[in-house]
């Protein structure tokens, strides 16, 4: 498994929370990350479909939406069994980044002060 | 619009994902825009901007995707570069719009002109073969004649004997009156030989070619329509051929429809034989000639040949070699005198792009510098260089790719507005606009300048000494030495282009100023002309011909409004009639510099109505030029100079047509008058005469009216009058003087502006950058001025010490740029119309303005630094 890309990863946390549409999920991944993270449409999409490919998110049956043309339902996705364990897996990731990041600067700016 | 835009955009994406998802992506899009709507033009312009690299970057993931699994980490390495140099970039929106602008007022000049340049002289020619066409003409150096014109005999002779064409043809331009009975309309055509076609080797667009036996005097009379007529006339309809046209009365059936790229001379709508006989002595020379050179002939090659053909000719009739033929690549001829005004402007432009790509470096230098200690952090917590600079790649090309497609946008449009500004003068094959090439040339500007001027500063950036500039004492404070040079340079650089521009572009302002303001010799206001031309079936005689001109003159007169008519065959800037007048007791010396002397027909009212200036003597009066009369004439000023001490002296004495049997009649000279620019404000005037009208009455001759009021008032009760007296008749070029004086200035209009537009574009452009370096340079010395201001330094030795360094980079540059600007203003010494290229006052006034725009610049960031607050600064370190 690869280190997930950071859209990826608030796709995942967006979804963590409930499941979602699109736009939504992208409404919830700029909200969750204070504005650092803004999802546009194709990279949105791109990654929804990857993520789908890799079996960490799926795709929600139709439900009484039942419009002909596929393209104009809208699509509702929540995160897998496999897909927590790849958040979680990151979250961890991150967390040591972070400490070892902290320390480091601490240390640097400790020596040239 | 903007739901299409979008949708064309999501084209690059996999078929799959834009039909899965096309419609919600299309909907989160606009809930985006629709936001960035309450935010002003830059957040539509950034939301864009993201919804481009969005789409791009997800279109390059995906297709790498597919075409490389197995390594897709890399492709989506440079999409996050991509993305977080975008987020960066917003950020320091300002001066990211900044950058970008600059970019696109460079792209947008260089593909506006480049598009010129290239319909004008690199696209080839819709015709096989086009290098090896070639246009051959007459010159007569010794009558200081560059263009004489092609005689029908001579051309004749020529390819009979020559050896260096695979194909020569003969044409001229005619106009005709063409009516189905009810109304009448003029059209402008050619007269062309039977093998035109077989030069530019196109096959006639419907029937077929003029056959040899067409193309003799007294044949049947046939005729091939342009595509546009044989649409506006018979719907395209292909059973054309074998109708018939009446062209000047007489049917002419129609052979074959016109292909329209051989459309030419410019605007020729019809074409019948040039019917041509060799044998008839004395023809004119108005023909031009086109021809095909044989493979492997080249130009000069063939100009040997053709002397060659043309000595039998001099041996007949011309002893003294004056007229001689020549051959000049097709291309040559149709872009005339644009080849200088172009050089100047692809020079122009490609300075533009120089200032604006200056501009651009010193602002990413400026900002690399700033980010030293930035990206010393990064590579001290463990980022890899290479990594830093693909981001700082990234961003570059974010901006230069932002620039560019701004300036094609904004190039296209200004290539639209340039080509109707000049639409006459530009020939119909030459086609402009927005071509694969264009976008090609301003894609490689853009991304030469992305890797130039954005990439090469960053690795000095990245290269620098990474601990200097980590330390908190030193990090920060001043740009590195080299840095700073290198910052002067190009903002010096900036302003020494900018004054070549703007001393260029004055120097062709004040030419076209005194161009414009050069008086005319007539009166150009209030006045009305058309021209009009009786068919030779309905009017076989001088008499018929006289008696409808002064019948139509009378009508004219009548019109409530009309101060005065007046006729001739040529009115200034139209036409020329040359030949050959001598006066009495003074032979023409052989080598006389300008023998060609212009002759018009002239109505006794032409001269008030058109405001002539009187020198001495008077004007024709209703009864010269009639039978019993004396054989009146008035001659211009510099046919006076060129025989007779003063005005005065010339009434009274006598010329004659020169002809080698010494037979034609004398004229007596009644009157001098002041030269008219006859043909155009820049040009010199030729020795000219009046002869009166009914003389020699002829068939086409051109009104004029003096109106009260607005001239364009009485079109409609001319056509009226015209109508009533002969329904056949059609009224054509009808202008007032106003608008063809200023046709004839259009070509200078429109490049002395441009390059005016480019100058101030440059200067623009040179302010920006200044104001930028000097403001980052205070902002880097701000801890350093804050120490000085603590120490009790006043705010204005402070603020002079700043202004001083910005203002010693903008003498420098201003002053190389004048000095290098005398050489270059040598170069455009024929565009200038007399004004002398170290022309003062351009010289003082452009130096002016760019002094006090560098003061401009540089004046905000000093005073700020003056303000400073010590503690504040010293504190944020």
């Amino acid at each position: 498994m690869g280190r997930l890309e950071s859209r990826e990863y608030y796709i995942l946390l967006a979804l963590a929370g409930s499941d979602k549409h699109g736009q939504a999920i992208a409404r919830d991944a700029e909200r969750l990350s204070a504005g650092e993270q803004r999802l546009w449409p194709a990279s949105l999409y791109g990654a929804l479909e990857s993520l789908s490919e890799q079996g960490w998110i799926e795709e929600l049956p139709a439900g009484t939406d039942d419009r002909p043309d596929p393209s104009h339902r809208k699509r509702f996705y929540r995160i897998t069994g496999r897909g927590y364990v790849a958040l979680a897996t990151e979250t961890r990731r991150l967390a040591s980044v972070v400490k070892l990041a902290r320390a480091r600067i601490k240390v640097r700016s400790g020596e040239a002060g | 619009m903007k739901e299409r835009s979008y949708r064309v955009l999501l084209r690059l994406l996999p078929r799959a994902l834009r039909e899965k998802h096309g419609d919600a992506m299309q909907a989160l899009f606009l809930e985006r825009l629709c936001h960035a709507q309450r935010d002003g033009w830059a957040a539509i312009g950034a939301a864009w901007l993201h919804a481009i690299l969005d789409v791009g970057s997800e279109a390059w993931r995906q297709r790498a995707r597919r075409s490389r699994p197995a390594r897709p980490r890399r492709v989506s390495m440079l999409g996050s570069d991509l993305r977080q140099a975008l987020r960066l970039l917003l950020r320091a929106h300002f001066a990211s719009l900044l950058v970008v602008g600059m970019l696109a007022l460079g792209i947008a000049a260089n593909v506006a002109v480049f598009s010129l340049v290239n319909g004008l002289f690199l696209r080839p020619f819709p015709f096989p073969d086009p290098e090896r066409l070639v246009f051959v003409n007459e010159k007569a150096p010794r009558w200081n004649l560059e263009v004489v014109g092609v005689n029908y005999p001579d051309f004749h002779q020529w390819r009979a004997s020559q050896k260096a064409f695979e194909a020569m043809a003969v044409y001229d331009t005619v106009s005709y009156n063409l009516s189905d009975g009810s109304r009448a309309e003029r059209v402008s055509g050619a007269r062309v030989s039977h093998d035109f076609l077989d030069v530019l080797r196109v096959p006639p667009r419907l029937g077929r070619n003029f056959t040899p036996d067409e193309d003799k005097p007294k044949a049947n009379p046939v005729v091939m329509i342009g595509a546009g007529l044989w649409q506006e006339r018979f719907g395209g309809a292909p059973d054309v051929l074998g109708r018939s046209l009446r062209l000047n009365g007489v049917a002419h059936t129609i052979v074959g429809v016109f292909p329209p790229e051989a459309e030419f001379p410019e605007g020729a709508r019809l074409f019948v034989p040039n019917a041509g006989d060799p044998n008839q002595q004395g023809q004119s020379y108005g023909g031009s000639a086109i021809a095909r050179l044989k493979a492997g002939v080249s130009v000069a090659d063939a100009e040997l040949d053709l002397l060659r053909a043309h000595a039998p000719i001099w041996e007949a009739r011309d002893r003294e070699q004056t007229v001689s033929p020549y051959v000049r690549p097709l291309r040559e001829m149709l872009v005339g005198e644009f080849a200088t005004a172009a050089g100047a402007l692809t020079v122009a432009v490609a300075l533009l792009l120089v200032v604006a790509c200056a501009n651009v470096a010193a602002l990413m230098l400026a900002r690399a510098i700033g980010r030293r200690r930035e990206l010393a952090i990064r590579i001290a917590v463990g980022a890899s260089r290479w990594s830093l600079l693909r981001q700082l790649f990234a961003e570059n090309l974010l901006l230069s790719v932002a620039g560019g497609l701004a300036g094609v946008v904004a190039g296209g449009w200004a290539v639209g507005v340039l080509v109707a500004a000049v639409p006459d003068e530009v020939p119909r094959w030459a086609q402009f606009g927005l071509d694969g090439r264009v976008a090609g040339f301003a894609i490689l500007v853009t991304l030469a300048t992305a890797v130039l001027f954005g990439f090469a500063p960053a690795i000095q950036a990245v290269r620098s000494d990474l601990r200097g500039a980590m330390h908190p004492a030193a990090g920060g404070t001043t740009a590195s030495p080299r840095g700073r040079r290198t910052l002067f340079l190009l903002v010096g650089a900036e302003f020494a282009l900018a004054a070549l521009l703007l001393v260029s572009g004055g120097l062709l302002l004040k030419a076209w100023e005194r161009v414009r303001t050069t008086d005319p010799g007539f009166r150009t206001s209030n006045v009305l002309a058309f021209s009009m031309s009786l068919p030779e079936a309905a009017y076989p005689d001088a008499e018929r011909r006289l008696a409808f001109w002064e019948r139509l003159i009378g009508r004219l007169q009548a019109l409530p409004g009309v101060d005065g008519v007046g006729a001739i065959t040529c009115v200034p800037f139209g036409c020329h009639w040359g030949s050959f007048f001598e006066a009495e007791g003074k032979p023409r010396s052989a080598d006389d510099p300008n023998p060609v002397v212009l002759y018009r027909y002239a109505s006794a009212g032409y001269f008030e109505t058109l405001g002539l200036r009187l020198l001495a003597g008077r004007f024709f009066q209703a009864e010269d030029g009639h039978k019993g009369r004396g054989l009146s004439v008035v001659v211009n000023r510099s046919f006076q100079r060129a025989h007779w001490p003063d005005a005065a002296a010339a009434v009274g004495r006598r010329l004659r047509r020169q002809s080698s049997t010494n037979d034609s009649p004398w004229y007596t000279v009644v009157g001098v008058v002041e030269d008219v620019r006859h043909y155009g404000l820049e040009r010199p005037m030729r020795p000219g005469i009046y002869l009166p009208l009914p003389e020699e009455t002829p068939g086409n001759l051109s009104l004029v009216l003096h109106a009260a009021g607005d001239p364009t008032a009485l079109t409609a009760s001319a056509r009226a009058i015209v109508q009533e007296l002969d329904p056949d008749l059609a009224l054509f070029r009808v202008q007032t003087m106003e608008q063809a004086l200023l046709q004839s200035l259009r070509t200078r209009a429109v490049y002395s502006w441009m390059l005016a537009v480019f100058a101030v574009q440059a200067l623009l452009l040179a302010l920006g950058g200044s104001y930028g370096v000097t403001s980052y340079l205070a902002s880097q010395r701000s801890r350093e001025i804050g120490i000085r201001l603590a120490l009790g330094a006043r705010g204005a030795d402070v603020a002079a010490s700043v202004l001083r360094s910005g203002l010693r980079v903008v003498v420098a540059g201003v002053a190389a740029g004048v000095l290098v600007s005398l050489g270059a203003g040598r170069l455009l010494s024929t565009l200038l119309f007399g004004i002398a290229p170290h022309d003062g006052l351009v010289l003082a006034a452009s130096g002016g303005t760019l002094l006090i725009a560098g003061l401009l610049a540089n004046v905000l960031p000093a005073w700020r630094a003056a303000r400073l607050d010590p503690v504040q600064t010293l504190r944020m370190e």
